[in-house]
């Protein structure tokens, strides 16, 4: 039955709704147990005013039951994601921001009557040059005398991770692979070093709190009155202590790349102009994922051209780097994540199929791989192979960089380990494309014996 | 142990710590404007001749 309703399998934890996907398209419905929050969220002006300030996708009620449902009572059409994403791909700086949006939201609802009831980085995505707030059935009505329902979740999935962050001035993003509901409070606590405990702000909403969840029977008997104030006062103080955080800024190997890189010759431009000439002959490219981006130059080439860009990179920093360039100077079209290739992100989740592995997800009209092949095949032992075979699977077209043995990066390289790459040469690496690929073009970068493929996938 | 009940439960133990986080943030609210009053009655001081042309 091609007309099904597909039930998203990330969407089963809240009763209010869910996503679904029918003949490609992704909805999301809102049941009728939810009906009241909906309605206020909708008519307190809420939405609208969220919408405006760009904190929140927008959606298009549609009409009837698309799933035959008996507990529909509003279908939704939300604006579609480029490419999804997740917290551990991405940067320190990118997740401090969404841990601010989550809590200014928190105040945006507070002040229209309504408060938000979770706090998860998988409710927001990168979505027009900024990380956006995706749930539109997360808000529900408040009632002043009750604390924020989220509370914990935002310490366990937002403030823990940071201040880990913080504390140890190391890029963890990979610790929440490890904990994707939120590291808990008791490992926070354990984590943290002993001083953190003096930074008022981080005693309460980690230690005091680790300490006091860990006790039994102590909720349903403190049934005191909370108020707007008290709550305003916590989201407050939250906000405080996420903004102060100083956040890794590590000397990374690959951070003065560049600027050592335009310094040789005229290499950086030489190849700019053949991939500028490749991409004004290609029609439709429409997506890019630009693998091994490092701080960005070759995807922002490709963002003037109007194209959606994925920039990937193993290094935390300089997707930091990229982040805050495109939050300062407005670049709407690339999407900064942080993957190794050689260990890309996986399935996680219930039955493995709640998040998407990378692989899965990374799909595009056109692939760059720039200066990248010699850190997989000579940096990471991977066979030209199964290179080709990833990158046949993203999509048709593919600009690729070879970097020949002789090339002093590679020589570098080559000084701190043995030398078993003997097979590292242009044959074999066309030996191996050729397989998944046919060669458009091949184009050597003046004054460099570096090489530039513009391939096609074969059908 | 830790439950994730999030839909039914706030989180046992969030609701109590809520409460007494609040508390101690109100106290050093409270301090804090004490202290931003004082230091006002100190800056407004030196303001008030610029807001007067000089005679």
């Amino acid at each position: 039955m091609s007309t099904a309703a597909f039930t998203h399998p990330s969407s089963y934890r809240d009763p209010s709704g869910f996503i679904f996907e029918k003949e490609g398209v992704l909805y999301r419905q809102v049941n009728k147990i939810f009906k009241e929050d909906f309605d206020s969220f909708i008519q307190s002006g809420l939405y609208e005013h969220l919408v405006e300030k760009g904190l929140l996708i927008s959606h298009q009620v549609v009409p009837g039951n698309l799933t035959g449902s008996p507990d529909h009572y509003l279908t939704l059409l939300p604006e579609k994601i480029a490419f999804i994403s997740y917290a551990y791909e991405w940067s320190s700086a990118m997740f401090r921001d969404a841990a601010l949006l989550t809590l200014q939201l928190v105040k945006e609802a507070v002040s229209f009557g309504l408060i938000l009831k979770d706090a998860t980085p998988y409710n927001i995505q990168w979505y027009k040059g900024k990380l956006t707030f995706i749930d539109s059935l997360s808000f529900e009505k408040y009632n002043e005398t009750e604390p924020w329902i989220a509370y914990r979740q935002f310490c366990e999935s937002f403030l823990g991770p940071l201040l880990l962050m913080h504390y140890s001035k190391m890029p963890l993003q990979q610790l929440q692979l490890a904990y994707p509901d939120g590291i808990p409070l008791a490992i926070i606590k354990s984590l943290l070093p002993k001083r953190s405990r003096f930074s008022l702000y981080t005693y309460l909403h980690i230690h005091l709190h680790a300490g006091i969840a860990a006790k039994k029977n102590n909720a349903a008997k403190n049934k005191a009155a909370f108020s707007k104030h008290k709550l305003l006062n916590l989201v407050n103080s939250l906000e405080s202590l996420v903004k102060q955080l100083k956040l890794p800024q590590l000397q990374s190997a690959w951070s003065e790349y560049y600027e050592e890189a335009a310094q040789r010759d005229d290499y950086l431009e030489g190849k700019r102009a053949v991939i500028n000439n490749w991409v004004n002959q290609l029609n439709d490219i429409k997506t890019v994922v630009d693998l091994g981006a490092n701080e960005g130059k070759f995807s922002e080439l490709l963002a003037a051209k109007n194209i959606d860009i994925t920039a990937v990179d193993a290094d935390p920093l300089c997707i930091d780097n990229l982040y805050r360039k495109i939050k300062s100077s407005g670049i709407k079209k690339i999407q900064p994540l942080i993957i190794d290739l050689a260990h890309p992100s996986p399935s996680i989740g219930v039955n493995n199929e709640e998040r998407d592995s990378f692989s899965k997800r990374c799909k595009a009209d056109l692939t760059l791989a720039l200066a990248l092949i010699h850190h997989l095949a000579i940096g990471k032992n991977i066979p030209f192979e199964k290179i080709a075979g990833f990158f046949s699977k993203i999509g048709p077209m593919l600009i690729i960089e070879f970097i020949p043995r002789q090339d002093n990066k590679i020589q570098m390289m080559l000084n701190s380990k043995k030398d078993i790459y003997a097979g590292y040469n242009e044959q074999n690496f066309l030996a191996a494309f050729e397989k998944n690929f046919t060669i458009i073009e091949r184009k050597e970068i003046n004054t460099t014996n570096r090489i530039l493929f513009l391939m096609k996938k074969k059908l | 142990m830790i439950h994730y009940l999030l839909y039914v439960d706030p989180g046992s133990g969030s609701y109590l710590v809520q409460l007494i986080v609040a508390g101690v943030l109100g106290v050093a609210m409270f301090f804090k404007n004490i202290k931003l009053y004082i230091k006002s009655l100190f800056h407004r001081s030196p303001k008030k001749p610029k807001d007067n042309p000089p005679a």
